[in-house]
């Protein structure tokens, strides 16, 4: 059993960003696989109430930046798989664009004199 | 794209919840698993995993409101409640219905006949534009300078038709694209089966082009065929081609029999077409004639004979035209004094001029409909404003424990449009029923009435009216349920009593209602008086048992006067040697039939003019009619033009015109060089044209002294011993055994003839008579809701006033004192609101005031006596109440 790590709430606004950039990196999946992916990557730093994903897809889904298509898993069960459109993609490089801008100019305020 | 999206997703939303269940659902599996995996026991990992995904349902909510169906499921689901809480009180929800039903499906049968009759455009192109043009008489008491009563025209202005020799003149205004005329003229239809008299209408030439309408097949008729001499050509409706010639190929081009003179058919009007004469009638006119004005006509400015419609040019209005008009009609008052001096023109929309006889009592009933609908409002909020004192409790406790305000007007709201909703379709469903039992007893006459229908119009009037009214009478108990103050409701009782306030409400609307009705009632009774005191008018002569009829000959056979009254005096001969006929009588008109009028001088005094009425009679007239002799001789079989001119007058000619001298011996003149007529007798007076008729001076000459008439005889009548009815096929042989092809028509006994001339007036009376007694059984509704519900509340305090040893009698008397000052509040209410509106009724009224008092008085004493009945029922109930079982409710 490994020990609990310390786990940090993801900064608000932050999700959608997270989960565009998931899809990015790979193949089509589905809710857990990102939930997964997000947890695994950040080695578990970054706690998400897992069901909170669902809101932030859908809402995501009425704007077009990704698209869900069912499919099934490797045990063979019906899943929605979500992949990042077109749109998802410059909704992307804009979102990273303006966190690298809002992390620089922490960065600047936080840096050691 | 949004938009699209998200409504895709509402009308999939059960798929799309049931998607998100299932991807949850696999997702905690998921997740589960692995806590199993990494060595969870299989209920501990169950259970984590739900704690890592947080809480499923708030989720879904969330989903939901990004899918933006809130509003709408918020709706649905105020609507389900609604249409449960109804459901579940089936009997409020029934009277509310049917209440409503009743209210509004009044008003949709009333609109639907006004629509029918006045807002639906006439079925001619750009029907805006067309007008109808008559002549009026002006200064008219200039022309009747006697000393006596009244003659003639009353009022500053009479309506007459227009001169033809005036018509070019009013062409050459400018204000018009054409102006056509138009005359009935019913010709005798031979040669094809029976001889028939059929509906005909003589025509200018440009008739068609006026009315925007081309045969279908053929032309319209030719300038050059409207002059005296022309080539004789008509044209006919689809219906005659059809019915009469069986729809034959060669119809066009043949020749039909009119008046014995062969009509070459040159076009074929399109199916459906009505003279605006005749629109929505049952009668069609079946042909149509060139008008052909005689050069004496056309010259002599004095002869109005015939109706006048225009169509103006575009952009024209009304009001421009008859100032165009007006500037004509001055200057040929200058250069014709003598008869242009008293004569105008004056134009109308067509459509409003069709509709004039009668828009204002369809009006008025239109008005009344609406009182019946506010009635219906009244009672609906109160049932509502009821239940919802009933639902404080619960109101309070919902509030108590959260609910907003809004949300709970909101369900209120719902509830109400549910009704509405409800009442609406019903009210449409009663409407149509309503319409057809309206068509099917209405009287003859109204023009398009047959035709009334559901249109749009109707159909958005009557979802506008539900609207209204689920609004007004939702408002209130949704007002009352957003003053609840939940504690102090909660605090007062278990039971919701009714804040004081409430109560008030309540009242209120009691009291309108009892005012509503009361205003109904009032123009009811005056309406009932107005026809009672019609039904007693004495008409002056006999009308049962005489059959009369009408038989125009021809002017081709029977070319003078001469040869007319010979047809009569064979034709009577030989019908007074039928079985059961006692007396027969032919004239130019019967009574109810029209007539004659003409100018007169008497005793040779040229400075006063008067117009009696004129008729031809035989003397069998009088004894046809039952019109008693009450001085001198009759007229006998040897007045004739050999001997001297006579004439027999009633009595308001000698109380009129001789002021009352005896007539007998003095003579009259219709002109400086006409013949003296002798007066020598006098007859009853009479109401020629019905009960609603004046009395008017009456001249008899002798039909038989054909020189001292210009009009023509043509109409018979029989007094017979049994049934006339029985008579018709007899007369009809003796008829054709004179003339094989003369026509009968207008078969009718004095009676129908007498019952048509009312019919419209007793539909009327009917029609608001069967609103007054809605109102009134509304109205009790209410009153006994109102209070029943109002014991119900005080049902302990009655218990406590009783075991404190009140008498039945003092309950009853309380609570019947508190109705009565609902009573007669709104009585009061009520005789004010009528007083101020049945004024508008006072052109319906025969012979009774808009403020008689027995109609007031009569309405006052229904209302209480039903009110007070109503009331008495929860009355004794309460007076019963055993305070035991009072006192244990509480």
């Amino acid at each position: 059993m490994s020990a609990v790590k310390q786990r940090e709430e993801i900064p608000p606004g932050t999700l959608e960003m997270l989960i565009l950039k998931t899809l990015a990196r790979s193949q089509p999946l589905h809710g857990f696989a990102i939930a997964e992916f997000i947890l695994e990557t950040s080695s578990g730093v970054l706690q998400v109430e897992e069901g909170s994903l669902y809101p932030a897809l859908q809402r995501m889904l009425l704007k077009d930046w990704i698209a869900g298509d069912w499919g099934k898993t490797e045990e063979n069960r019906r899943a929605r798989y979500y992949s990042l459109t077109v749109e998802g993609r410059k909704q992307l490089a804009r979102e990273l664009d303006r966190y690298a801008r809002v992390s620089r100019a922490i960065a600047a305020i936080l840096q050691p004199v | 794209m949004q938009l699209r999206r998200r409504i895709a997703v509402f009308f999939r939303r059960d798929h799309e919840t049931r998607a998100l269940r299932e991807e949850m659902a696999l997702h905690l599996e998921l997740r589960a698993r692995k806590l199993h995996q990494s060595g969870l026991a299989p209920a501990d990992a169950g259970f984590a995993a739900r704690r890592q995904f947080g809480n499923a349902a708030v989720y879904q909510d969330q989903i939901s409101a990004i899918w933006g169906w809130n509003m709408w499921e918020r709706l649905l689901q105020d609507l389900r409640h609604g249409i449960r809480m109804l459901v579940k009180a089936p009997a409020f929800a029934a009277i509310a219905v049917l209440t409503l039903a009743l209210g509004l499906g009044i008003n949709t049968a009333i609109f639907s006949a006004v629509n029918a009759v006045m807002l639906r455009p006439l079925p001619y192109p750009q029907p805006e534009r067309l007008v109808s043009l008559w002549e009026e008489t002006i200064h008219s008491d200039q022309r009747f300078s006697s000393g006596g009563a009244p003659v003639g025209v009353k009022g500053g202005s009479a309506r007459t038709t227009v001169s033809p020799a005036n018509l070019a003149d009013y062409r050459a205004c400018g204000a018009f694209e054409g102006l056509a005329a138009y005359d009935s003229s019913p010709v005798n239809l031979t040669a094809l089966g029976a001889p028939q008299r059929i509906a005909g209408e003589s025509v200018t030439w440009n008739f068609f082009s006026v009315l925007g309408v081309l045969p279908a097949e053929g032309r319209p008729f030719l300038p050059e065929e409207d002059r005296q001499g022309a080539n004789l050509v008509t044209i006919v409706s689809h219906e005659f081609w059809q019915q009469r010639l069986g729809g034959a190929a060669g119809a066009l081009g043949s020749s039909v029999l009119l008046d014995s003179k062969p009509y070459r058919i040159v076009g074929i009007l399109p199916a459906g077409f009505q003279s605006p004469q005749k629109l929505g009638l049952k009668e069609t006119t079946e042909v149509y004639l060139p008008a052909s004005y005689s050069n004496d006509l056309l010259t002599s400015r004095g002869d109005h004979e015939v109706n006048g419609i225009a169509r103006l040019k575009p952009g024209v209005s009304v009001a421009a035209a008859q100032a165009a008009l007006s500037a004509i009609n001055a200057r040929l008052e200058k250069q014709f004094p003598d008869t242009n001096g008293n004569f105008r023109a004056a134009i109308a929309y067509l459509g409003d001029d069709l509709a004039g006889g009668v828009s204002y009592s369809l009006w008025a009933l239109l008005g009344a409909s609406g009182l019946i609908v506010l009635i219906a409002c009244v009672n609906v909020a109160n049932l509502l404003m009821v239940r919802a004192a009933g639902r404080r409790h619960e109101s309070s406790v919902r509030m108590a424990l959260g609910a907003g305000r809004l949300p709970l007007i909101r369900q209120l709201l719902t509830e109400s449009l549910v009704i509405a909703a409800a009442g609406c379709l019903a009210g449409i469903v009663t409407g149509r029923l309503l319409m057809i039992g309206l068509t099917a007893i209405a009287p003859a006459g109204i023009p398009r009435i047959d035709s009334a229908g559901m249109d749009w119009r109707v159909f958005s009037v009557a979802a506008g009216l539900a609207l209204l009214t689920g609004a007004i009478f939702g408002m209130a108990p949704a007002w009352q349920a957003s003053q609840v103050k939940p504690v102090e409701a909660l605090k007062t009782a278990m039971r919701g009593t009714g804040g004081a306030s409430q109560v008030r409400w309540r009242m209120a609307l009691t009291v309108a209602e009892v005012a509503l009705s009361l205003i109904l009632l009032v123009g009811a009774g005056l309406l009932l008086r107005s026809f009672s005191t019609l039904m007693g008018v004495n008409l002056g002569f006999q009308t049962d048992r005489v059959i009369a009829m009408n038989i125009n000959l021809p002017q081709v056979q029977y070319r003078d006067g001469q040869a007319r009254l010979q047809f009569f005096q064979k034709l009577e001969e030989r019908v007074r040697s039928l079985p059961g006929v006692q007396a027969v009588a032919y004239a130019n008109r019967m009574p109810m039939r029209g007539g004659w009028s003409s100018g007169i001088q008497i005793d040779g005094d040229a400075e006063n003019e008067y117009s009696p009425d004129f008729q031809a009679v035989n003397p069998g007239y009088f004894e046809t009619l039952g019109i008693p002799l009450l001085r001198g001789r009759s007229l006998t079989a040897q007045d004739t033009d050999r001997g001297v001119a006579v004439a027999v007058v009633n009595q308001a000619f000698a109380h009129q015109l001789l002021h009352d001298r005896d007539p007998i011996g003095h003579t009259m003149q219709r002109g400086p060089d006409a013949p003296r007529i002798s007066i020598v007798g006098v007859v009853n007076d009479i109401r020629r044209k019905g009960k609603e008729g004046q009395i008017k001076p009456e001249v008899y000459l002798s039909a038989g002294q054909t020189s001292l008439y210009p009009v023509r005889l043509a109409d018979f009548a029989v007094r017979t011993a049994g049934d006339p009815h029985l008579l018709v096929s007899a007369i009809s042989r003796e008829v054709w055994a004179v003339d094989k092809d003369q026509p009968l028509t207008g078969v009718e006994t004095m009676d129908e003839l007498v019952d048509e001339a009312v019919a419209k007036r007793r539909f009327q009376t009917l029609l608001l008579l069967i609103f007054a007694a809605v109102a009134v059984a509304l109205a009790i509704v209410g009153i006994y809701s109102v209070l029943a519900y109002s014991v119900e509340q005080r049902m302990s305090e009655l218990g406590i006033r009783m075991a404190l040893g009140a008498p039945p009698r003092a309950i009853l008397g309380l609570v019947l004192r508190q109705a009565g000052v609902l009573i007669a509040a709104g009585i009061a209410l009520g005789v004010v609101g009528a007083y101020g509106l049945t004024r508008f009724l006072q052109d319906l009224l025969f012979g009774v005031k808009a403020t008689d008092w027995r109609a007031y008085t009569g309405a006052v004493v229904l209302l209480s006596a039903v009110a007070v009945i109503a009331a008495l029922i929860p009355a004794r109930r309460g007076a019963h109440v055993d305070p035991v079982v009072a006192l244990r409710q509480e």
